[in-house]
């Protein structure tokens, strides 16, 4: 493909090199010591290829040792037309420039900053509707809002839940079996519930569905230059679609969380009667004696932040999205993964202030 | 006529990059000025500047006569009530039909105005347009043409006094294309709008400029009437509006 003539330090380019010969070539030349002349002889080439296009651009640009003779005149027309890559220091024509790339802890006070903007704002202005100062929500979108992230969450909630309270039921009632305090099956399901599972549990559940539909949502919004035409109707975007989300949000938990308690003890109450005899009554009777109204208030309150969390999180990601489908992608995924983290810690917390 | 809308020594940048450099120009009221140049010369950024989305390195920019602070959300909001913007993928909301998103600035701007009163301002919108029967349409039921015309009736909804319109007739074919053109045109004349319209399209300039700034690689290479750029000896600009071919 390539004859080389020893000492002169020359190569003759056969035709219809492959890419793999020109980059052997390339590699040739480059180690090659800098300071000797090198000749590139083209004569035998009768179709200029891309990449044999390439290689003379690129050996015209790189190095002034290196004479190329026979080039096609053909060849020269389109390498003026079309110089490829710039050599160091053109600038060429003006583009955007490539973004400021932040990483390691510079990255992360940046991202800090930025949720703590957001976060602090979306609470300021529902402090304001709250308290009739802020106006401005969009008429019917509180009302949206509560449909698509209330009321379609119950039924996976309910059932999730349900599952949990018939497995931590199943798995508990053979040990209270053998202890012979079956009966405790009820204060275990019911504190369990109400206090840990149900707050944790929905919280996790709300971050895949609605945290995931958010963030989707408002990135795909910041791409097709939605977020802008808001920002140029003089409308505050955070608040035009944060807002509506966390007052839905703040209405739904509590009655989110109510059936989930209600439907998770409703599976301990299968599990006690098939498994350990309980009859209904007798263990929603253990479940009141056990717990109460200041546990459910502290199931709630939990899910209560859990769902704020969510809202926020989703919200970030959605709002600092890179402007790409892929951006959209990786934004959606780390809403999730970020908003389940936050929930555990808040979780954790909880834990340690409560008990 | 009244300036409404001046920069001068304008240069914008982000990322340490400056992008245009020293735009100085104005807009006069009741006309339609073009900014053209080839991809990549700036000519979205000057109209993103323009709105507030990137604020300019340095410059004086002035909106009905007053300089416009770029930083303060307090100083440019109340512009926002007075300028509209057509985007050049037309930036409907999607979850919205396309009578919501022509009466979301009137809902936001009086709220609990009455229905009558809203659906009057919406519907004479989209006459004006020549929008008819889509309205319970979302944007994803209509055609390119119709998006179009939604969006420049959003834009149009608050009566603004100017309106900023990217690439309007991008991704359009011929026909459509020259009726947006047309009505961008019919409603400079018919209701005195001024319009700032970045294009690149050679029969869109021709068919709606009355002045024109040209830009070359992010610096403005002519400002001035459409009709004495056409008489001017310029290389770029010869070459520019014969589609490259002339050297």
């Amino acid at each position: 493909m390539v004859d080389r003539e020893g000492k002169v330090k020359s190569f003759v380019l056969a035709d219809n090199n492959s890419p793999g010969d020109i980059s052997s070539l390339l590699k040739e030349i480059t180690l090659l010591d800098k300071g000797s002349e090198i000749l590139v002889d083209f004569k035998n080439v009768v179709s200029y290829t891309p990449p044999v296009i390439a290689l003379i651009g690129h050996l015209r640009k790189e190095r002034d040792n290196i004479e190329l003779q026979n080039i096609s005149e053909d060849a020269f027309k389109f390498m003026e037309m079309f110089p490829g890559k710039p050599e160091s220091g053109d600038q060429g024509e003006s583009v955007d420039p490539e973004p400021v790339r932040y990483s390691g802890f510079k990255k992360f006070r940046k991202e800090l900053k930025i949720f703590l903007v957001l976060f602090l704002d979306e609470f300021y202005y529902l402090y304001r509707f709250f308290t009739g100062r802020g106006g401005g929500v969009y008429p019917g979108e509180i009302r949206k809002q509560m449909f698509l992230m209330g009321y379609r969450s119950f039924p996976i909630v309910s059932l999730i839940t349900f599952l949990i309270g018939v497995t931590i039921s199943i798995s508990s009632a053979e040990q209270l079996n053998q202890l012979g305090a079956n009966i405790y099956l009820a204060d275990l399901v019911g504190f369990g519930m109400v206090r840990e599972l149900v707050p944790l549990m929905t919280g996790i559940i709300l971050a895949g569905k609605i945290g995931a539909s958010i963030t989707a949502e408002i990135s795909s919004m910041d791409v097709m230059e939605e977020i802008d035409a808001i920002r140029t109707m003089g409308l505050i975007p955070e608040k035009f679609i944060m807002v509506p989300k966390l007052i839905s949000i703040t209405i739904m938990i509590p009655l989110l969380v109510a059936i989930a308690d209600f439907v998770g003890i409703l599976g301990g109450i299968l599990v006690g009667k098939i498994l350990s005899g309980i009859q209904p009554s007798i263990f929603l009777k253990e479940v009141f004696s056990a717990i109460g109204l200041s546990d459910f208030f502290i199931g709630l309150i939990k899910t209560m932040v859990f769902g704020w969390i969510i809202v926020v999180c989703s919200g970030y990601k959605g709002f600092t999205v890179k402007k790409s489908a892929e951006g959209v992608g990786n934004a959606t995924t780390e809403s999730v993964v970020l908003s389940v983290s936050l929930i555990i810690f808040f979780d954790c917390i909880f834990a340690i202030l409560f008990y | 006529m009244d300036k409404i809308l001046e920069v001068k020594n304008m240069d914008v940048g982000y990322s340490g990059k400056t992008i245009l450099k020293d735009i100085s120009f104005h807009i006069k009221k009741g006309e339609i000025a073009v900014i053209a140049g080839k991809s990549g010369s700036g000519k979205s950024t000057i109209l993103k500047t323009l709105i507030g989305l990137i604020p300019p390195v340095k410059g004086d920019v002035r909106f009905f006569g007053d300089t416009v602070d770029y930083f303060s959300e307090r100083s440019f909001c109340p512009i926002y009530k007075r300028i509209g913007v057509l985007y050049q993928n037309n930036a409907l909301i999607n979850s919205f039909n396309v009578y919501d998103n022509i009466a979301l600035p009137v809902k936001m701007e009086f709220p609990g105005i009455s229905r009558e009163i809203e659906e009057e301002m919406v519907y004479s919108r989209l006459a004006q347009v020549g929008l008819y029967g889509v309205e319970k349409l979302f944007p994803s039921e209509i055609s390119g043409g119709m998006k179009k015309r939604a969006a420049l009736a959003r834009a149009m909804i608050l009566n603004p006094e100017i309106i900023f319109c990217d690439e309007p007739s991008a991704g359009l074919d011929p026909i459509t294309a020259g009726s947006i053109d047309d009505l961008i045109v019919s409603l400079k004349n018919l209701f005195n709008i001024t319009f700032l319209v970045v294009t690149h399209e050679l029969r869109s300039i021709r068919a709606i400029a009355g002045r024109i700034l040209v830009l070359k690689e992010g610096k403005l290479h002519y400002f001035g009437n459409y009709k004495d750029m056409m008489d001017k000896q310029d290389l770029f600009i010869s070459k520019f509006f014969s589609g490259g071919k002339k050297e």
